[in-house]
């Protein structure tokens, strides 16, 4: 019987992730959660991380024990879970400061992993319903939805300016008009023409 | 050995060259077997509808090989990785669909300056013209007529691709300036054509489209062809082009799935695996009568690749842009620094295309240069500057077709099914260099002159990574006028092997400084052309002829 609920596991990288994702513990989800809240602060109508579940799309993204993390993010589950176990409670319990205390360490000492945990956190944050309404609440963002498809962007989109088009002045050689031009002197490789003429070739 | 088929012509590679090929030459009724490496791609493959469609473009999307690492894929090894897609479709099925025709000064750069390796084509523009114009009604071209910057083009199957915000902000910088600017052609529908729905302006162009509105050869000249009774083999990967007595006699294959080589004889062989794959193939097919590889007696196999010169600039506007609706690779583009004028420096030319943005993770991760939105205390307000306020203006410059820039195979690493991977090497020739530093001030102007930009970057000379992206693959079996400077004659027909074509972006003599993919496919039309009206000449002669003695169509 076909299992329905995970994903094939084969050779290539599935659309949309692993199914079923990563389930973290407790603690490695404070931990996620707490990280993530330091890298993109709450404010301005927009929700912090932790409220608007980054970690399951998070989870579907980190590839599963056993499996090499050959395409992007890069996250094995195993090295990430250690990670996070290594951050610890102690880590979700710090205050902001400590905590970007922290990060700034990672950044500096674990680029790789650093980059990559933020690279993971900002796609996840900015695939979330929630904060695609908050971004709906900029001038600049009030038409943005949660994916390109299927609605697409026509029954909002500005089309050219006739007008401005009627301006539009250009012009271009004709196959006969084509002459030689002077080549810059300073090029620093002589040119196959010159070569020639020079009988070197 | 399995038993072998038998056809009249053999095509190679299913993407923008074979795919225009097989159906045109399906269409006269002549008898076809393709053969192709991937499979086919499933509407539902693309990422548009995902919550991770912006992380896609990264993993499973990702432009390059080497990181999609797909089981039909091969490494590409070298200092660059250049960008394809291995599928029914090739590497049409993420390209931008961007569909300006080259000008006709671009047949003649031998004549204007012959710098490097550049020879004239050994066609015009007015001969290529009735080729172009097949291809696009073929495939559904969007477009505005009335351009003065290039020839007349007849009518696209539909009306321009809308500007948006972006358009008319920089549409109006360009009018500021006096600058040449019109709407960009593009292979993507804007009127129902077929099977295929118009494009709804999803923004989300260079991962294929799973409405079909992209003129990805799949879904433009693949259904046609299969109608007419092509013989379409995925998953078909080809080892070796066979030859016998100076002419090609098909080709052994290795069937990805199951392991087995077969082999299909042809009258005519026709190879058409884009500039990399199909040197790669030409050169894996050394064998007796040709020890360098198959049409490589003049060394020429592989040689003066191009990929155009780049450099991208992001602005960020004091204004809403709102760059995540509409195509996104070109919305508009000037040509008014496309000629060579030598006083700048260099020569050759370049075109100013702007484009849009992605979504609210590309803008948070940087856009198109790396101009990341701080983590921390800074994020918010740096997002919410820049979102939805950005528009792309990307120096396209021709590249010189510099003869050490070139495919070779690599000795020790092996595809998925054992064979040699290619190897790369390409770097700018300081005139390119020089083009596309003046080319960034030039972007510059245009914004300003659009006005109210509050940050601008851009990823330098050579496109997002610093070594040339190479989006466009050029160049490396090209065309040209006679034995010793080319890889085949005017009818893509090697100099070498009278009955093996070549009809991919291998075959252009020079680049231009537009996207490629009308040209190759508009040289692909007249060399089906040709074979479909001359293959009885084809199948008699045992010497390539040169130029002047060809049949005519």
């Amino acid at each position: 019987m076909t299992d329905l609920s995970v994903t094939p596991r084969d050779t290539k990288p599935p659309l949309g992730g692993w199914l079923p994702g990563i389930r973290l513990t407790e603690t490695q989800a404070a931990v996620l959660n707490a990280a993530a809240d330091e890298l993109i602060p709450g404010g301005d109508g927009f929700p912090p991380p932790s409220e608007v579940d980054v970690i399951s799309f998070i989870g579907r993204y980190v590839t599963p024990s056993g499996l090499e993390p050959r395409w992007f993010p890069f996250l094995g589950e195993d090295d990430f879970r250690a990670r996070l176990d290594g951050l610890g409670q102690e880590f979700a319990d710090a205050t902001p400061v400590q905590r970007v205390t922290v990060l700034e360490g990672l950044e500096r000492d674990e680029q790789e992993f650093f980059t990559r945990l933020r690279d993971v956190v900002y796609h996840a944050y900015y695939s979330r319903p929630e904060v695609i309404r908050a971004i709906n609440r900029l001038p600049a963002g009030r038409d943005y939805r949660n994916s390109p498809q299927p609605y697409g962007y026509s029954d909002v989109m500005d089309d050219w300016d006739d007008e401005l088009l009627s301006r539009v002045r250009g012009t271009y050689i004709r196959t006969e008009e084509v002459r030689r031009v002077a080549i810059p002197a300073d090029l620093p490789m002589c040119s196959a023409r010159q070569a020639r003429e020079a009988g070197e070739n | 050995m399995a038993a072998y088929t038998e056809t009249d012509v053999l095509v190679i590679g299913a993407g923008a060259g074979g795919g225009a090929v097989s159906k045109r030459l399906s269409d006269a009724g002549i008898k076809v077997v393709c053969l192709e490496q991937g499979d086919w791609v499933h509407a539902m493959d693309h990422p548009h509808m995902y919550d991770g469609w912006e992380l896609e473009r990264k993993r499973s999307w990702s432009f390059e090989p080497n990181v999609r690492k797909f089981p039909e894929d091969y490494p590409v090894t070298g200092n660059t990785t250049p960008y394809t897609f291995t599928g029914v479709g090739g590497s049409t099925l993420h390209y931008a669909a961007a569909w300006p025709r080259f000008k006709p000064v671009d047949f003649r750069k031998g004549t204007e300056h012959g710098v490097e390796g550049t020879i004239d084509w050994p066609i015009s523009y007015e001969e290529l013209e009735p080729f172009y114009a097949i291809n696009d009604a073929e495939i559904g071209v969007a477009r505005r007529t009335g351009d003065p910057g290039n020839p007349a083009r007849p009518e696209g199957w539909g009306p321009a691709s809308r500007g948006g915000k972006v358009g008319h902000k920089m549409g109006s910088g360009f009018d500021k300036l006096g600058w040449h600017w019109w709407p960009a052609d593009n292979a993507i529908l804007t009127r129902t054509k077929d099977n295929r729905l118009a494009c709804n302006d999803c923004g989300f162009c260079l991962a294929g489209c799973p409405r079909h509105s992209i003129a990805s050869t799949d879904v433009s000249y693949w259904p046609a062809a299969l109608r007419n009774g092509v013989d379409l083999r995925v998953n078909a990967r080809v080892e070796q082009i066979n030859a016998k007595n100076g002419r090609a006699t098909g080709a052994t294959y290795i069937d990805r799935v199951t392991g087995q080589r077969h082999e299909v004889r042809a009258g005519i062989v026709v190879v058409a695996a884009n500039s990399i794959g199909t040197p790669r193939l030409l050169l894996m097919s050394a064998q007796q009568g040709h020890p360098d590889g198959l049409a490589n007696s003049n060394g020429l196999v592989g040689t003066h690749l191009m990929y155009h010169s780049w450099s991208f600039v992001d602005f960020w506007f004091d204004e809403p842009l709102e760059g995540f609706k509409g195509p996104e690779p070109a919305v508009l583009y000037s040509q008014e620094f496309y000629d060579s004028d030598p006083s700048r420096g260099f020569v050759n030319g370049f075109s100013l295309q702007v484009g849009t943005s992605l979504g609210a993770a590309t803008s948070a991760l940087g856009t198109n240069t790396g101009n990341l939105a701080p983590w921390g205390a800074g994020h918010r307000s740096f997002f919410n500057e820049h979102f939805g306020r950005h528009a792309l203006i990307y120096v396209q410059g021709e590249d010189l077709p510099v003869r050490t820039n070139r495919v070779t195979l690599d000795p020790d690493v092996k595809d998925s099914s054992g064979l040699p991977a290619p190897h790369v090497h390409y770097e700018l020739h300081e005139n390119d260099r020089r083009l596309v530093e003046w080319g960034q001030q030039r972007a510059r102007e245009a914004a300003d002159a659009a006005g109210g930009v509050i940050d601008t970057t851009t990823s330098g000379i050579g496109g997002i990574d610093g070594p040339p992206p190479g989006w466009h693959i050029m160049g490396t079996c090209r065309m040209g006028n006679t034995p010793e400077d080319s890889v085949t004659n005017k009818w893509n027909q090697t100099w070498d092997v009278p009955n093996l074509f070549i009809t991919d972006a291998s075959s252009l003599t020079t680049g231009a400084a537009v996207n490629p993919t009308s040209t190759l496919q508009a040289v692909a039309v007249r060399a089906a052309e040709y074979i479909k009206r001359r293959h009885r000449d084809i199948a008699s002669q045992t010497t390539t002829p040169s130029n002047a003695d060809a049949p005519a169509l």
